[in-house]
């Protein structure tokens, strides 16, 4: 290697380094300490050399333990109920927040984004009191259903959801603004040469060339689901029976509630992989569609 | 994966605070600390005791460190086993066998557990005696009582506060209509769902554990199961209108403030919440031992209580100087005629005392007619039992009891299935 290579080599790893200790220190280390715990009985009462050795029994545990089922499966519904709905709600809010020449646009655009900077602990207090059965300013706007929000296991996690969609919306419809910015004007001039309407440029012109905005917020969008905590944690703890115990959720009360780090880990860390599974399938098939 | 890099990031702070962390008895000082989950005015209370503890013992000083009661446990998960942990915590009773087995609650000296049995009632003794040790002061006792609106029973026609369940059938029934329900019970709650419904199984003659053996399959277990059942088909409960939320509160709570719910079976310490909610009309409140059961032959309330402990894992002089603050904090020179500063403190709060000098002394307070009614019923009260892995235990028998009201399962099937899972649960905990 000539010396001109070598101090461009030395250059890197002085550059590099400073941000490899910091992931190093707060990601990979205590993403290898979660493995390893995950391998041990540990009530956390003890000190980490006192942990007594299971092998992988607390993942067979898992895999013979109905309550992560259903943690897994709420999770699941979690997810896919807010991507399927916020994806393209935000690119509608986005393009509608976008194209038109409209006085007010900033502040619409301002007060969707707001939601996302109010801390969650906050604004899941006020929800609980938005959805109080019978005398709940949302029950009482949506008297005639009779809607039990929070408190019946077969709306509780949908209403969750509700929130999510408020809190979360305005965030990814700003992303999809931003997206929109860097599409040539001079396409969408080409395009109405060409006799292409509204419709139609939105289907060839707009959508396309959103595509990475739309793969980036989809996958934020499903990785911000799977780490819901703090409204699970303050508005419903899990219930009711057991409709809104999510992973996040699961891990917490194992860990701290039943002393059981080494099963909390062992969930952790299964939904990690799970994760990096998915991720890497949506991945492949986003790029496979591209080539 | 923000769950995995915070519980472990958490783990691995432990290891550092272990390393790093300096003892709490240098240089002639012994330092210690108090870990409550009281309220700003009780903590004030502890720390003027603490002030007064230190003037007559130069050398001690005493720091107290207040939490939320939700993560009182989480606090010393993270905390107790470094040496900057808390030195003294109050806990709940539930936890205290785990607590024992990992070293974190110390046995009480000698001296400490002669006044312990001198002063204290035997059961309460016996609830925090762990293998041969009793491991700290009994303080707060909560037990469970049925609570109602007197305004809505005079409505309905009710002259007497039910002492069965078939009058506790027939009054909800006649309670309920017009938006409102005759019995509440709790959701999203452990010990909100399983407590006022364990009584019920009590007062029936039932028991949740016989020694480290569930009985939830147990025909007088089963039958509080279907009460239940038979009260939501009926209308006589209604489901949503049950939810607790993170900080005790919720829909429960509001519904029977606002005279929504006829009756609710409760625990003492919730006085103060239905003072502060309610203003004039917690008058309308009233207070009346557990309904019967068929198979039962008194009223048989759930209790339970909390428990001031000293950390095993603090250095033998922190060790003793916690054990002479509590020592002092118990006794009748920390508080007001007669009282212990403990006493004091829970009073104000509107909870039991539990020493016998602090019931003395408070008998005038514990007189007033809601008090009483828990009082009275204080000899008859059957502790939730403290066992290793009670804790999810509790939640898995919540999960099916929310199940049977909210109709997802029969009550036949919830029991059953809470069987099994208790007794998985229990045999892994190794009860």
């Amino acid at each position: 290697m000539s010396v001109a290579g070598r101090g461009r080599g030395a250059a890197a790893v002085a550059f590099l380094s400073p941000a490899m200790l910091v992931i190093g220190l707060f990601t990979v280390v205590p993403i290898g300490l979660t493995f390893w715990i995950s391998l041990h009985d540990w009530s956390m009462y003890t000190a980490l050399g006192d942990m007594a050795w299971r092998g992988l029994d607390n993942y067979a545990g898992l895999l013979a333990d109905s309550s992560f089922y259903n943690a897994l499966a709420n999770t699941a519904i979690y997810v896919a109920l807010v991507v399927v709905v916020t994806v393209p709600l935000s690119i509608a809010l986005g393009m509608l927040l976008y194209f038109p020449r409209v006085a007010g646009k900033g502040l619409v655009r301002a007060a969707l984004f707001s939601t996302y900077v109010i801390p969650t602990v906050a604004i899941s207090i006020v929800w609980g009191g938005l959805y109080a059965p019978e005398y709940g300013p949302l029950s009482q706007l949506f008297g005639a259903w009779h809607p039990t929000w929070l408190s019946a296991p077969d709306t509780a996690l949908v209403s969750l959801v509700i929130f999510h969609l408020w809190q979360m919306t305005g965030y990814y419809t700003v992303l999809v603004i931003a997206g929109l910015t860097q599409i040539p004007g001079d396409l969408y001039e080409a395009a109405r040469i060409d006799g292409a309407g509204l419709w139609r440029q939105t289907l060839h012109v707009t959508l396309p060339l959103l595509r990475r905005t739309t793969i980036f917020i989809g996958l934020v969008a499903i990785i911000n689901a799977i780490q819901v905590f703090d409204p699970v944690y303050i508005l419903t703890q899990g219930g009711p029976a057991e409709s809104t115990t999510v992973l996040s959720f699961a891990i917490q009360r194992a860990a701290f509630q039943h002393g059981l780090a080494g099963q909390a880990s062992a969930m952790a860390f299964s939904l990690l992989l799970l994760l990096v599974a998915l991720g890497g399938a949506f991945l492949a098939v986003v790029r496979r569609r591209s080539a | 994966m923000e769950s995995i890099r915070i519980a472990a990031a958490g783990a691995a702070l432990m290891v550092v605070a272990a390393a790093c962390g300096g003892g709490g008895s240098s240089s002639g000082n012994t330092k210690i600390s108090f870990l409550t989950h009281w309220g700003p005015e009780q903590v004030k209370a502890l720390e003027a005791a603490a002030t007064a503890f230190e003037k007559a013992n130069p050398g001690i000083s005493v720091d107290i460190r207040a939490v939320p009661f939700g993560n009182l446990l989480s606090t010393l998960r993270t905390q107790g086993a470094s040496p900057s942990g808390p030195t003294i915590a109050s806990i709940y009773d539930l936890w205290l066998p785990e607590l024992v087995r990992d070293g974190l609650a110390a046995p009480m000296p000698q001296d400490a557990a002669g006044k312990l049995t001198a002063g204290w009632p035997a059961n309460l003794v016996e609830g925090v005696t762990k293998q041969g040790s009793p491991r700290g002061y009994p303080n707060e006792v909560d037990l469970y009582a049925l609570n109602y609106n007197k305004k809505l029973f005079a409505q309905a026609g009710i002259a007497e506060p039910p002492k069965t369940w078939d009058e506790l059938e027939a009054a909800a029934a006649k309670l309920s209509g017009n938006g409102k329900q005759g019995f509440g019970v709790i959701t999203s709650w452990p010990a909100g769902s399983v407590h006022p419904w364990l009584s019920l199984v009590t007062s029936n003659g039932g028991q949740l554990l016989d020694g480290n053996t569930p009985k939830l399959d147990d025909p007088k277990t089963l039958a509080a199961a279907q009460l239940y059942a038979k009260l939501v088909i009926s209308g006589s409960t209604k489901p949503e209108m049950s939810n607790a939320n993170a900080n005790t509160t919720g829909p429960y709570l509001d519904n029977f403030v606002n005279g929504k719910t006829g009756m609710i079976i409760m625990a003492n310490w919730w006085q103060s919440a239905l003072k502060d909610a309610m203003g004039d009309k917690y008058q309308d409140v009233g207070v009346a031992p557990i309904p019967v059961g068929p198979q039962g032959s008194k009223s048989a309330p759930v209790s339970y209580s909390w428990l001031t402990i000293v950390n095993g894992k603090a250095d033998q002089p922190r060790q003793q100087a916690a054990w002479k603050f509590l020592d002092y904090l118990n006794g009748s020179a920390s508080g007001m005629g007669g009282s212990s500063a403990i006493g004091d403190i829970l009073s104000s709060m509107g909870i039991l005392p539990s020493s016998n000098a602090d019931l003395k002394a408070h008998a005038a307070a514990d007189s007033d007619p809601f008090l009483a009614g828990y009082i009275k019923e204080l000899p008859n009260a059957v502790p939730f039992p403290s066992v290793l892995g009670g804790e999810a235990m509790s939640q898995a028998v919540q999960k099916h009891l929310e199940s049977v009201v909210f109709g997802k399962e029969t009550p036949e099937a919830a029991m059953s299935a809470a069987q099994k899972e208790a007794s998985d649960i229990l045999t892994k905990a190794g009860a």
